[in-house]
């Protein structure tokens, strides 16, 4: 049946494959923090049927709940019937903004990508005393969160590269802008274009990424093909690391918290995990980890529209920490990094950090 | 409805736990089931006082009342027919009390059985009913329908393990039920009497469960059987043997193909797979009882026969019964699944018949079950959108319905009626039943507002 959207076209049979079951439930963040159903995928399904009756239209009263998903994938996951909630959401969040209906922070942050290099409209790029451009076996990407929130994790991770002797190079590097494409608009050819020709022209063969996200964007979006097609690889610094013994250890309880993005979406929980066991024999899993890790609430363009959820969903996250007794949090992502530092309450005495950030940390106090 | 009630229900609860937004009356009006009608409006109330006040005002102003936990109902039992107000329990979720020395649990009625469970654990005690949708339900639901699950055979349902409730009548007064104590046979039994009623009789705001000591060993073993005859009588001799199981699962043949078809299990397409599970406090106590057990299997001419003790590999012998859910959901758009029981030794014939009827109406029906009990699930796959077949599928479940019975079988084992069974009561309960069950709707709700429309109470 020929639907009136577009996501009617791509996602009409997964929409209706959903079976109610509400398995759901028990995994997805936004939920599970305000126990509204409507605001859980098996909702967003029930509505997004009626759209597709004709009952209702997509439009302002439903962006409450179709821009406040995290995109965490936990749903996906746990789906019996092999629904893709978040992928269908990106698409009809793309056939809102169509009708103009969208949530005021999206719309910014894609204005803000249209002046501006990077998601923060920051017009000063942070100076990390690299040199940048230049010829190099691997470029470096920081990504937007990494430049301008966690730039001291950045450092840390560049100060690792160098204690390596990697031979690598920063780029005058702009936004990936791959977050546009979840919170319904497009990848921005200008910046995209620009990061590639930056990557290409230092001949480099490998991009290590710092942001997890850009990662994926890099990998999966067909904006970013030339990077494939010129044989470029792109990896997480997580995959970079993993082969590297620093020689340092800790003797506190650290724990792991996977970033959906480098999770659920790219299925990579054990080369983290590998970096981990090597410098902290005290290792311990949080309750929901790997695969059913509970999302920070920062993903999904959700930190920035629903900011007050975001921090409550990423305390939830952060009572597992303490259940678990970690001293240390470690994870793989500035942005999930950033959304548990500003949750983390004052009584919480255990710290976050990358897992670069804390690596370089104990091989500063070893000397 | 109108804006007045509104406001007085903002008064009750607080504006943050009221919505009329469409977006929430969307997401209540469906659970599991195939059923759909909206609500008018939603409250997530966040204590007894609260209902209490609810329930007057509704039961003055004759408005409807469907109480809602996670909403897993296959049957349609939080689906608000009539409209009215949805009074989702979801906030009422905290564990009162765990009280090992009395080998009680008190709880809110949105708990969530996995979190009981978890609590219960580091005491080595656990509830043992434990339906599929345990990740999720509530236990106010459990209680409203009398859940059951795999255990079933040898520990029962919820109704075995409820000892007292706090309920909210629809009138509002509130009504204390049962007793702390292990036994109690002090007045009429008021707490069976709410367990399994649906949210037809009042809100269950507390509960006062009894719990077991979970007995940490298990042993595992499968069995294939070319058969279902064969596979129905080692059923049958199993639990008569003197063992209880404390699992006893069966996959029929729609399911095995299913599931190959949309797997690489390359599981065996026979009639039937048996799936045993026995548990004690020890290693011998677990063996001796999985032996006899698969001698049975043997002894009925089972082709393969597989028995695990190591966790991790008995895991693998409940593949095919845990994917067969998540496969069915998949063949097609829409999917009833269905829930009837028969006597044990019946087993085999309502699998026939199963297999018959799907044959006959050229209908997907793809049957598990909890075989130890004699509680099956057939998983009718359709496309709604497909008029002839939801006609076929409308047929075939009338067969269905009347094959169970004439076997001496009831219209459902654990889900309940809802509006899913309406059209079948009559085939179970005769006039003098359905009278007196309306008598006791009318004693506690004469306004007709709790849950109306279901269980086929309304003449």
């Amino acid at each position: 049946m020929e639907g009136k959207y577009e996501f009617e076209k791509k996602f009409r049979d997964q929409v209706l494959r959903c079976s109610s079951c509400g398995f759901c439930r028990a995994v997805c963040p936004v939920l599970g923090l305000t126990k509204r159903p409507a605001l859980n995928a098996r909702g967003k399904m029930l509505i997004l049927k009626e759209v597709m009756d004709g009952n209702i239209e997509l439009n302002d009263e439903l962006t409450e709940t179709l821009f406040q998903c995290t995109t965490c994938a936990s749903c996906t996951n746990q789906c019996p019937s092999g629904v893709d909630p978040p992928e269908i959401i990106k698409e009809v969040r793309k056939d809102m903004v169509q009708r103009g209906t969208c949530h005021p922070a999206f719309e910014g942050m894609n204005r803000v990508l249209q002046e501006h290099t990077n998601i923060y409209g920051e017009d000063e790029p942070e100076d990390f005393e690299r040199e940048r451009n230049k010829k190099a076996e691997y470029v470096f990407f920081i990504g937007c969160v990494g430049s301008y929130r966690e730039d001291e994790a950045t450092m840390a991770t560049l100060d690792i590269l160098d204690h390596l002797k990697v031979d690598y190079t920063l780029i005058d590097e702009v936004c990936c802008s791959g977050a546009l494409e979840d919170v319904g608009f497009k990848i921005n050819q200008t910046l995209a274009r620009k990061n590639m020709d930056l990557i290409l022209a230092t001949g480099a063969r490998t991009v290590i990424t710092g942001c997890p996200y850009c990662s994926r964007t890099f990998n999966n979006k067909t904006q970013y093909s030339a990077l494939k097609d010129a044989g470029v690889n792109i990896i997480h610094i997580s995959q970079f690391l993993k082969d590297f013994d620093l020689g340092v250890k800790t003797d506190k309880v650290v724990t792991y918290h996977d970033p959906c993005d480098l999770g659920r979406h790219c299925n990579i929980y054990d080369e983290p995990r590998e970096i981990i066991h090597r410098i902290a024999p005290n290792f311990v899993e949080m309750r929901h980890n790997r695969a059913n890790a509970l999302c920070c609430g920062a993903g999904g363009g959700v930190r920035g529209a629903f900011a007050k959820n975001s921090i409550a969903m990423a305390r939830r996250r952060l009572e597992e920490v303490e259940e678990a007794g970690a001293e240390v949090v470690l994870t793989e992502c500035n942005s999930c990094v950033h959304n548990l530092n500003n949750a983390k309450l004052r009584a919480q005495k255990f710290k976050i950090f990358t897992s670069t950030q804390f690596l370089n940390q104990l091989l500063e106090e070893a000397g | 409805m109108d804006t007045t009630i509104k406001q007085t229900l903002m008064e009750i609860v607080g504006s943050e736990n009221f919505t009329d937004s469409l977006i929430d009356l969307i997401a209540y009006s469906k659970d599991a089931s195939e059923h759909r009608h909206r609500p008018d409006a939603a409250v997530w109330p966040v204590n007894t006082e609260q209902i209490s006040a609810i329930m007057k005002l509704a039961n003055r102003e004759k408005v409807p009342v469907v109480p809602r936990g996670a909403g897993t109902s296959l049957a349609g039992l939080a689906v608000p027919e009539q409209g009215g107000i949805i009074l989702d329990l979801g906030r009422m979720d905290k564990i009162i009390d765990i009280n090992i020395e009395d080998r009680l649990a008190v709880v809110q009625p949105g708990v969530i059985y996995a979190d009981l469970d978890r609590a219960l654990s580091p005491h080595g005690f656990f509830f043992p009913p434990d339906p599929a949708s345990g990740s999720v339900c509530t236990l106010g639901g459990n209680v409203a329908t009398n859940a059951g699950g795999i255990k079933g055979a040898k520990y029962g349902t919820t109704k075995d393990y409820v000892l007292a409730l706090e309920v909210v009548l629809p009138d509002g007064r509130i009504l204390h039920t049962g007793s702390k104590c292990m036994k109690s046979v002090s007045g009429y039994d008021l707490t069976r009497l709410f367990v399994g009623s649906e949210g037809t009789l009042g809100v269950v705001t507390e509960i006062t469960f009894k719990v077991n000591p979970k007995p940490p060993m298990n042993s595992t073993s499968m069995a294939t059987f070319e058969t279902l005859e064969d596979a129905g009588r080692a059923v049958s001799e199993i639990m008569y043997s003197g063992i209880l199981p404390s699992g006893l699962e069966i996959v029929d043949q729609q399911s095995l193909t299913a599931i190959n078809e949309n797997t690489d299990l390359g599981l065996p397409e026979v009639e039937a797979m048996l799936v045993a599970e026995t548990d004690g406090h020890t290693r011998e106590e677990t063996e001796f009882q999985m032996k006899k057990i698969v001698s049975i299997f043997k002894k009925n001419h089972a082709s393969t026969v597989k028995h695990e003790d190591d966790k991790e590999k008995a895991e693998a012998l409940w593949t095919a019964r845990k994917s067969a859910y998540g496969v069915a959901a998949r063949i097609n758009n829409n999917l009833f699944v269905e829930d009837l029981a028969v006597p044990m030794s019946k087993v085999p014939d309502m699998l026939r018949a199963i297999s018959d009827i799907a044959k006959k109406h050229d209908v997907k029906m793809p049957t598990v079950g909890h075989a130890g009990d004699g509680n099956l699930h057939p998983v009718i796959c359709f496309d709604g959108t497909n008029a002839d077949e939801v006609k076929r599928v409308e047929e075939a479940s009338v067969e269905l319905f009347e094959k169970v019975i004439e076997l001496g079988g009831t219209l459902t084992g654990e889900h309940g009626i809802g509006l899913a069974k309406i059209p079948f009561m009559g085939l179970e309960h005769d006039e003098i039943s359905m009278d007196i069950m309306r008598s006791i709707k009318r004693l506690f709700d004469p306004n007709n507002i709790l849950n109306p429309g279901k269980m086929g109470l309304e003449e």
